[in-house]
């Protein structure tokens, strides 16, 4: 088993790690002790040195991201930290808010001295409960110790933090849509443009919203520089990710890996390999929205942004979901579709319509109606989908639903061919045809 | 609409055409001017920017993705295909019909709006294919109330939010809004609230499918056996326009028209209910002399008392410019002198009403004013002459139209200021009218809406009003009532034979209107205040005046 730097997850084994004495007592709020007496922009240029990307799934550069607010602002600046983790599969932001709530304090906290923010806020997945009561507890305990308020360790710097628990829609973790339901409006994502709430955001004020992983990242890379997070990894994926492992693994947790590892290597070595000695037969990398990838697709293809990508998929998330050759790809593709037509928030109309659709379909076929063309039928909807929606749920909804009957059509064939006949001709009654996409 | 100041133009190609357009146009007005069409239902140009319906995608070259014509603004140099010359965006809204329709319930057999429906106009335009669609559809609210005057079909609805974005910007009175999530969102009326705002019929104006109808009109007709006129609610200065449905004779149906400079697109519920109010049940359609059924003759005879009289003239604020004009021109030929008063009164706005209501029912006082009748302050000026009524001291009185003394002035003491005059006439259209026993003279005169000419709004816009009911028998227009009563008095105004020829001839003879037609003023108006009368043509008219 190779061995990986522990950034991230080093100390949530420890005792009172939660608490602010036992984050304290490992060396916990050193770092921005230090970030306090640094110029803001030289926070930012460390973070860019250290080429650290969104760990929320798109993988945009996180210093980046913090040049986006205009020269010469004179609103208030907004960071909010996006734990509305809901993406199926991935369980990994909910580890540190739970057992190392100060560490992501830390981390917010250098990030709003680097883009002097004086106001942020905790944006949590509302059925977290246990998660939210952590990193409520550590948020009080460090305004009492005056970590937070008006006159953070003495220095002057003012800033407020909230916990905000949403309330159940898988869509507020769209930024935009996050930012909605913090103003108090339904969870609908915005329009783009403008491209990037770090110009218009938060009640028209500049914000950044980044993932908690991302933000726990940032008391390492300041302590130890830029440079050494960079030399972890790839040259483009730096640094470490956390990966929530699960499905058919002989041990299903959340792992700290440094970007690159060997995928297979991940299932064998971290994961203790396939239940039961049974075969691989399909991995989602990145969480339920991105691409599946055959087994036999694995082979070379290392978990980091850049390889799975030209494997045909994303590191998303990090939701690493792992099937064997039990499993049923048809079931699958329902219960993803199942997932994404319930949660599409139905502002615009390809996604409102279109998700609902493809479930259906799915339905039909997991259910022995399926018809000839239906298969045809889900891949146009997808192209009609995918790229004509307000926010990325097009994508979110039609990705994996393509990947599925793409990669496991004979699954999806067999199933239809047990269709019954008498069914099959209600389509052919329809006398038109099918081909190729609108 | 007054044009931008001097926003710079933007050069741009639609379809391969090139169009300049000033800084900010979005991409589906860009359109308009290369004369493309592109389709849309959410957007709308006085409500903010939804996005949502992705009906008006369009493609800008080097753009990777269809962007949607409503939320991008034109740049130089952009280079836009639509409909006509992308395939792909020919796909995606082909594609994007098809989503609106599975779950919409295709009962067009039953459906209100079916005929004036943006779905099936755009079905047939842009997809006009059978639905790949095998599934169970989803089942929403039906024939739910959101309001007095509003009902929703939820499964009907496209979900564009036109309507809620109209109750939390225009009126912001916040009754609607979006619950759920996915196919099953549905519009909904916030917990303990009614969709009872003054302007509320405009939500069914603005839905552009038949999810919101008028609770009061649904199911009385099929649209394609109505009569539609294209004219201005009479209802106040404000003068909205309208689109006005008709059946039998008998209102059906009223619309509001999009015109920036007026109304926008709204229409407030009192015009809109009680479009027919200005018809009354009981039509008074033959002369009457002392309250008695007469003919014109005994009518005219009585009349000819009027010649070389002080007049007190009571005109009502609904008359038509071209009539306060043939009043000017009666006056000056049959009385001594006259004293004139526009039955003007003003009332106290709500919040929401004051959004697009003025505050008279005096749709066409400015007229008046324009013609030189009234001037100063116009509710005095009216108190003034009424007190002369009552007074009993006028020999002769002229009431031109049913609001020419407001129904609650017109009490026993102006009653019998009417009936002691020597001479008295009065036009009307409703016989149950007071007047109809006061006045010596009572004559058949037409409501505003069998009438056609010209109207001039509170913010100085001159607009065309089209008679949008049939004429009753033996009714006659105010204007035509007057030139009876010239003739009554031996002169003679106008060889006008209907309203059309009226207009005209009012037109070439009035210099600060001169260059204009029928057709320019139909539409959208004129603004009064920054027109500038043709010179030549003014110069014409005053040459024509002086032989005439």
């Amino acid at each position: 088993m190779a061995q990986h730097p522990s950034i991230l997850l080093k100390n949530i084994k420890q005792p009172g790690q939660h608490t602010l004495s036992g984050y304290e007592s490992r060396g916990g709020y050193s770092t921005i002790r230090k970030v306090l007496k640094m110029e803001p922009a030289k926070v930012t240029d460390e973070v860019k040195t250290s080429g650290l990307r969104g760990r929320g799934g798109a993988g945009f550069g996180c210093g980046v991201k913090w040049g986006f607010i205009p020269k010469g602002n004179t609103k208030p600046v907004y960071l909010i930290n996006n734990a509305d983790e809901s993406e199926p599969g991935t369980f990994k932001d909910r580890v540190l808010l739970e057992l190392d709530p100060h560490l992501v304090i830390e981390g917010m906290l250098i990030c709003a001295w680097a883009v002097q923010s004086n106001w942020s806020c905790i944006y949590i997945r509302g059925e977290y409960g246990y998660p939210y009561t952590r990193i409520k507890a550590a948020v009080d305990e460090a305004y009492a110790k005056g970590y937070l308020g008006d006159n953070i360790f003495g220095t002057g710097f003012k800033h407020h933090m909230v916990v905000h628990r949403g309330a159940g829609a898988y869509i507020c973790g769209e930024e935009t849509a996050l930012l909605n339901s913090l103003e108090g409006k339904k969870g609908q994502p915005r329009l783009k443009p403008p491209f990037f709430p770090a110009a218009i955001g938060l009640y028209g004020c500049p914000t950044i919203v980044n993932n908690t992983e991302t933000l726990a990242a940032l008391p390492w890379i300041l302590e130890n520089g830029g440079k050494a997070y960079a030399a972890i990894g790839t040259e483009k994926s730096t640094g470490t990710k956390l990966i929530s492992a699960s499905g058919h693994i002989n041990k299903p947790g959340v792992y700290e890996i440094a970007l690159g590892y060997p995928l297979l290597q991940f299932i064998e070595d971290e994961c203790g390999g396939i239940r039961g000695g049974k075969k691989l037969k399909a991995v989602i990398p990145g969480g339920s929205s991105m691409p599946v990838l055959r087994a036999d697709e694995l082979a070379g293809v290392n978990i980091d942004y850049e390889s799975l990508v030209k494997a045909g998929s994303h590191l998303g998330s990090g939701g690493f979901m792992v099937m064997d050759e039990t499993t049923d790809m048809v079931e699958v593709a329902l219960n993803v579709a199942h997932f994404y037509a319930h949660e599409s928030c139905g502002q615009c109309t390809p996604c409102r319509e279109g998700g609902h659709w493809i479930e259906k379909i799915f339905r039909r076929i997991a259910h022995g109606d399926g018809l000839g063309g239906d298969v045809q039928l889900v891949e146009s909807i997808c192209g009609q989908v995918a790229g004509h929606t307000i926010c990325a749920f097009g994508e979110a909804l039609s990705w994996p639903a393509q990947a599925f009957i793409r990669k496991f059509p004979d699954e999806f064939k067999h199933k239809i061919g047990d269709a019954l006949v008498g069914i099959r001709s209600k389509r052919e009654s329809l006398n038109f045809e099918y081909e190729g996409a609108h | 609409m007054a044009a931008p100041e001097a926003a710079p133009l933007v050069n741009l190609t639609i379809d391969g055409k090139k169009v300049s357009v000033p800084k900010g146009t979005n991409l589906i007005d860009a359109a308009k001017v290369a004369g493309v069409d592109v389709p849309f239902y959410c957007y709308h140009p006085h409500l903010s920017v939804a996005g949502n319906c992705r009906m008006c995608q369009v493609q800008i070259k080097g753009q990777p993705k269809l962007a949607i014509g409503c939320n991008t603004t034109v740049a130089e140099g952009m280079e836009v295909l639509t409909q006509h010359s992308s395939k792909d965006v020919k796909d995606a809204q082909a594609a994007t019909l098809e989503f609106i329709l599975i779950n919409h319930p295709l009962d067009c057999t039953v459906c209100d709006q079916a005929g004036h429906c943006k779905l099936q106009d755009y079905h047939y335009e842009h997809n006009a294919r059978p639905s790949r669609f095998l599934e169970e559809k989803e089942h929403k609210v039906k024939a739910e109330p959101l309001g007095p005057h509003v009902i929703l079909d939820g499964e009907r609805c496209i979900m564009c939010t036109r309507c809620i974005r109209f109750c939390d910007e225009v009126t912001k009175t916040s009754e609607l809004g979006m619950l759920n999530r996915g196919d099953r969102s549905v519009i909904a009326i916030n917990p303990g609230r009614e969709l009872a705002n003054p302007l509320s019929g405009t939500v069914v104006d603005l839905c552009p499918v038949g999810a919101l109808t008028h609770r009061d009109w649904r199911f009385n007709t099929r649209i394609w056996f109505t009569e539609q006129t294209e004219t201005i609610c009479p209802g106040c200065s404000t003068g909205c326009n309208v689109k006005v449905a008709t059946r039998d004779g008998q209102v059906v149906q009223v619309k509001a028209r999009l015109n920036s400079a007026v109304n926008k697109e709204w229409l407030c519920d009192e015009g809109r209910y009680g479009f027919d109010r200005f018809l009354p049940a009981k039509r008074l359609s033959a002369p009457l002399v002392r309250g008695q059924n007469s003919t014109w003759d005994v009518a005219a005879t009585e009349m000819a008392a009027l010649k070389g009289q002080d007049v007190l003239v009571f005109v009502a604020p609904d008359l038509l410019l071209e009539e306060y004009f043939m009043l000017k021109a009666l006056l000056g030929k049959i009385a001594k002198s006259a004293q004139i008063a526009v039955a003007y009164r003003e009332r106290k706005l709500s919040e929401v009403e004051a959004v697009l209501v003025s505050p008279d029912y005096a749709p066409n006082f400015k007229a008046a004013e324009f013609m030189g009748l009234v001037g100063g302050n116009l509710t005095s000026g009216y108190e003034e002459a009424l007190f002369k009524l009552r007074s009993g001291s006028c020999q002769a009185v002229l009431c031109f139209g049913d609001r020419s003394i407001l129904a609650q002035d017109l009490d026993d003491t102006a009653l019998r200021g009417l009936s002691s005059a020597r001479v008295s006439v009065a036009t009307f259209t409703d016989a149950t009218s007071k007047f109809a026993q006061a006045a010596r003279v009572s004559l058949p005169g037409r409501s505003i809406l069998e009438k056609s000419g010209l109207l001039i709004n509170r913010k100085n816009r001159l607009q065309y009003s089209a008679r949008c009911v049939p004429l009753l028998e033996g009714s006659e227009p105010e204007w035509r009532l007057m030139q009876r009563i010239a003739g009554a008095c031996g002169a003679q105004l106008t060889a006008a034979q209907d309203d059309r020829a009226l207009s005209v001839t009012f037109l070439g003879l009035e210099p600060r209107l001169a260059g204009l037609r029928i057709a320019s003023v139909k539409g959208q108006g004129v603004c009064l205040n920054s027109y500038q009368p043709n010179a030549a043509a003014a110069a014409g008219q005053r040459e024509a005046g002086a032989q005439a």
